[in-house]
């Protein structure tokens, strides 16, 4: 299939081998069948787990909605999850804190063993840790907007002042202010979504988990609450978990993405691990209309040197993007040298850019 | 996959070679040629007959005797007879301790406090009507009456809906015998409730509670139900307990659910007050029924115009309060501060009322003024009117006696007949073939065991009978029903002429139909199934034109860019897509016309209502029972022959 196999991480942030702490999220050989429990439980670990999805429905009356799926998500990283409809992708994000119990696997956030907690364990973890965003917002028609920013913390049984005072904090943090009185439905979709981003933030959690929190509105308002995505976690650092079937919104927002279909997972990686070297035909798809310029770095389109090429042309760093030096391979007619730091590791000439930029590597 | 799913059962129903209406064509012909082949000579075998009247008689008389001494009646029933009673006594208490000017004064503020001015002020106009009709004290017992059945209701129908929205199983646990309670025709009901619990208010109340719980745990399953899955996963995703949940997001989202389920127990608890008069309870239905057993149908209409006007103004106002509960519906803007707390608002309502009453005794007006007889009057104008129209040399008289008698000839006694003189084994045969065909296997085993077992109780004759005015009933409905329900759907006009007319026509109790229509048509079978028509027509019109309004207007539209026709896009595009409602409509009409067919037993309607009546007036308690029985399988076996097409095309 493809040379590159599963392309594990390589963060825009922090490379594996840098990262101190631990991961904030973890997931191993999680699963969820969707069917009779003790049915479910049986499928995993035999080949009827390795069966295409449809034949294990007709051979079992199960569906499996997440198979086997590993993943880690690090300190101040936003991760997306990404897959069309029927992918698994929403039902990962809700097994993640048993919303929807898990057949199988290991979970951990921040430090708690989320399938060992017992009611009161997962309480706890989901009245401080994890706080969600959901796609049609989850607001509550009969509260004032403050009233449904508070409400995390009223479940916290925090008292009202605290709580008020908080969810005023969090009007301003939104860009809501002057709204805190009305009611959800005398407010824009968009605004509608800034209540539910609030509501998330007023409970300070570590993680924020999203389930295409953007898909139910019109694409400009979609962009204004990506860039106020991007901003909110440049302000807080939080920890993010992105779902999303929008794969222009996952390369904007997600340091790493995973690609899921049929609750599998596909490849994982930075976006332009995905776009560089999709695992198979199936990302291959996905990317194809991606402006390859625009998420490719040079060290995806460089080549060693030769003795042919003159080296006394500009230079480059290697993670900039193929699209910001169009301007000075135009300018320079000798090749660009690409940096690593003080060294050289390879050159790039006007077809290389041309090529990038034109879809084929 | 659900493209799969979905094109199995239509390539299924097309492997026949005859259509499903052609194959109960069939069926019924087979049927017709039995008939003239063998007429009489099947009847239902006496071998057959098990006499359970007999055993219910020996259950009755062992309870008279027993009433007092077993644990069953010390340590149950007798407790909760004493509950009602004493819960039917006080409420009557508050009532008289208000006078009718405390009563008023409350009805009137409550409303306006809820559900706004203008229903206040009909409500007020509505609560002084008693006491011009001179009928405030009977007002006011079977307000008492109806409040505690509400009451009762609602404290099991509430929780209970609360469970049924929260737990798949208890839904799927309790959703067959709401079934089988709503089908079953109040009437139905009396004979069991008497024998445990004898004739008095206590009984009165049991038998409303059980017609009017199924609707307050529907609706609250509904409204629960229909809280948006995410807001529950909202609330959990951030840690909310059960509890938690409940109260803070499925309680107030559905409050307005909960309240239309206030609204319908109560419209059902109003609708039953006459029929609850048999078995004791007293007020406005008791009026009625003394007033038909003296043939003075002027002060029956009354009284019963008294329980209409109840029913419409507490309709109005429970409708007008949940309205305004909508949770979100708010005032304009939502952003003004409103100058009193809802509190404060409250409380100045609870005071008003407890000074209104304080006066209206301080001032000795506290016995409604003698309204010189408007009452009295008015029945006596209807009187007149009555015995104009019964007179046949007046021109009224000829015409319905004539509608009368054809109805009679040509419609409910050739298919009497045919009914029960066929053999009756070619009868359960058809039946069961019929519900094999529409409904399929389950539907056909409970339909077969059910008419077997009428047989079997000894009353196959009256059951066919009931059967034969249910049928003819039916047609009627469906033809009026579908016919105007198509043309309200088409002209909006017409909808909003008929559309008041429809409410005030459902507004009503079923027995109230049957009175003025005794009036024209005189006792018989006639008027019940005129009544039974007018009582199940708006209904079906109502669901014919929801259907038809339901089609998607893409598809409409689609149609119309081809060029089809007004006719054509309505035969061709709305009506088949309606064809789940217009079913729906089928099996509700049915059910309907039961309910009030059998209530016609009262008015000469005879057959198997007959034999409740029979029942109760006579102490004749074996007899009643079976025919309550006998009207239960009848009423299961209708709605299981009719079902089970709605729930195979709604795939």
């Amino acid at each position: 299939m493809s040379e590159a196999g599963v392309v594990q991480d390589e963060g825009r942030r922090a490379a594996p081998t840098e990262r101190a702490s631990d991961p904030v999220i973890s997931a191993r050989g999680v699963w969820k069948i969707f069917g009779p429990q003790a049915e479910a439980e049986k499928i995993i670990g035999t080949e009827a787990a390795t069966l295409p999805r449809a034949e294990l429905r007709e051979r079992t009356g199960c569906i499996a909605a997440v198979r086997d799926v590993d993943f880690e998500v690090w300190p101040g990283e936003v991760f997306v999850v990404m897959g069309l409809s029927g992918s698994g992708k929403s039902t990962l994000a809700r097994v993640l804190i048993r919303l929807i119990e898990p057949t199988a696997g290991e979970i951990r956030i921040a430090g708690h063993d989320v399938m060992a907690a017992d009611t009161a364990g997962l309480r706890q973890l989901r009245r401080g840790t994890v706080a969600m965003v959901f796609q049609h917002f989850g607001l509550l028609a009969h509260r004032r907007v403050v009233d449904n920013i508070g409400f995390g913390l009223e479940i916290q049984q925090k008292p009202k002042e605290q709580r008020l005072d908080r969810a005023r904090k969090m009007v301003e943090l939104v860009g809501l202010d002057g709204f805190e009185n009305h009611f959800p439905d005398q407010l824009s979709g968009g605004m509608q979504q800034r209540v539910g981003l609030a509501r998330a933030f007023a409970v300070d959690p570590e993680v924020m988990i999203f389930d295409e929190p953007f898909s139910a509105l019109d694409p400009l308002i979609r962009r204004d609450m990506q860039n106020e995505v991007i901003r909110l976690q440049k302000e807080t650092g939080k920890t993010m978990l992105f779902i999303t079937h929008d794969l222009s919104e996952a390369l904007r927002l997600g340091d790493r993405i995973m690609i899921m279909r049929d609750g599998e997972v596909v490849q994982q990686g930075s976006p332009e691990d995905l776009v560089g070297s999709p695992a198979d035909d199936y990302v291959r798809n996905f990317v194809q209309d991606v402006p390859r310029s625009q998420v490719l770095t040079l060290r995806w389109i460089m080549r060693d040197a030769t003795a042919s090429d003159d080296l006394s042309g500009p230079t480059a760093p290697v993670d900039e993007v193929v699209r910001d030096v169009v301007s000075l391979v135009a300018d320079n007619p000798k090749p660009v040298r690409v940096m690593d730091g003080d060294r050289m590791v390879g050159v790039v000439d006007r077809v290389a850019v041309l090529r990038a930029d034109g879809g084929r590597s | 996959m659900s493209a799969v799913t979905t094109a199995r059962p239509a390539i299924r129903a097309r492997l026949p070679h005859l259509g499903r209406s052609a194959q109960v064509g069939v069926v019924l012909a087979i049927l017709l040629v039995l008939f003239v082949l063998l007429e009489n000579k099947f009847p239902w075998p006496s071998g057959l007959i098990y006499p359970l009247n007999k055993r219910f008689d020996a259950l009755y008389e062992w309870i008279v005797d027993n009433q007092n001494s077993h644990w069953l009646f010390l340590y149950f029933f007798n407790h909760i007879a004493n509950f009602l009673d004493q819960l039917v006594a006080y409420l009557n208490g508050v009532l008289v301790w208000l006078s009718w000017v405390g009563v008023t004064a409350a009805a009137t503020l409550i409303t306006l406090r809820w559900s706004g001015r203008r229903v206040a002020l009909l409500v007020c106009g509505s609560f002084l009507s008693f006491g011009v009709l001179g009928v405030w004290e009977e007002s006011m017992e079977t307000l008492a009456l109806m409040l505690s059945a509400v009451l009762v209701s609602l404290a099991i129908g509430i929780p209970a809906g609360v469970l049924a929205g929260r737990s798949d199983r208890f839904d799927k646990a309790i959703t067959p015998v709401l079934d089988v309670m709503q089908i079953v025709p109040a009437f139905a009901y009396l004979m069991p409730v008497v024998i445990f619990f004898s004739v008095g208010n206590p009984a009165a109340v049991i038998a409303t509670v059980v017609y009017a719980v199924p609707p307050a745990v529907r609706i609250t399953a509904l409204g629960v139900r229909g809280v948006a899955r995410e807001s529950v996963e909202m609330a959990e995703s951030l840690g909310a307990t059960r509890r938690q949940v409940l109260f803070g997001v499925q309680l107030p989202l559905a409050l307005r659910s909960i309240m239309l389920g206030v609204n319908q127990t109560i419209m059902m608890a109003l609708s039953i007050v006459i029929i609850a008069s048999l078995i004791g309870g007293g007020g406005l239905g008791d009026t009625v029924i003394s007033a038909l057993s003296f043939l003075d149908v002027g002060l029956a209409i009354v009284a019963s115009s008294a329980i209409v006007i109840m029913a419409i103004a507490l309709d109005r106002a429970t409708e007008a309060a949940a309205a305004r509960m909508d949770a979100s519906r708010h005032p304009e803007g939502g952003l003004r501060t409103p100058r009193f707390s809802a509190r404060t608002l409250t409380a100045a309502v609870f005071v008003a009322i407890a000074a209104f009453a304080l006066a209206a005794r301080a001032f000795g007006i506290a016995s409604f003024p003698d309204t010189v007889g408007v009452g009295d009057f008015i029945a006596g104008i209807i009187n007149d009117v009555i015995t104009w129209v019964q007179d046949p040399t007046k021109p009224v008289y000829p015409v319905t006696s004539w509608l009368g008698d054809h109805l009679v000839l040509w419609g409910l006694e050739p298919l009497r007949v045919f009914l029960s003189d066929s053999p009756w084994w070619a009868v359960i045969g058809s039946a069961v073939a019929i519900a094999l065909i529409v409904s399929g296997v389950r539907q056909m085993i409970i339909a077969g065991v059910l008419l077997t077992a009428i047989g079997v109780m000894g009353v196959w004759g009256p059951g066919m009978d009931t059967a034969s005015q249910v049928l003819v009933s039916t047609v009627l409905t469906l033809f009026f029903g579908v016919a105007l329900g198509i043309v309200a759907a088409e002209t909006p006009r017409f909808e909003q002429t008929i559309r008041p007319i429809q409410d005030a026509l459902q507004t009503l109790p079923q027995i109230v139909y049957l009175i003025p229509i005794v009036a024209l048509f005189s006792v018989g079978r006639v008027p019940g199934v005129i009544a039974s028509v007018l009582y199940a027509t708006p209904v079906v019109i109502r669901l014919v034109v929801v259907g038809i309004k339901e089609v998607s207007p893409a598809a409409v539209e689609a149609a119309r860019a081809f060029g089809a026709s007004r006719a054509e896009v309505l035969l061709k595009v709305k009506i088949p897509l309606a064809r789940p409602a217009i079913m729906l409509g089928v099996n509700q009409g049915i059910i309907m016309v039961l309910a009030v067919v059998i209530v016609a037993g009262l008015v000469g309607g005879g057959a198997l209502g007959y034999g409740v009546v029979v029942g109760l007036q006579r102490n004749e308690f074996g007899d009643g029972a079976v025919a309550s029985l006998a009207i239960l399988a009848l009423g299961i076996v209708l709605d299981r022959v009719t079902r089970g097409n709605l729930q195979r095309r709604s795939i």
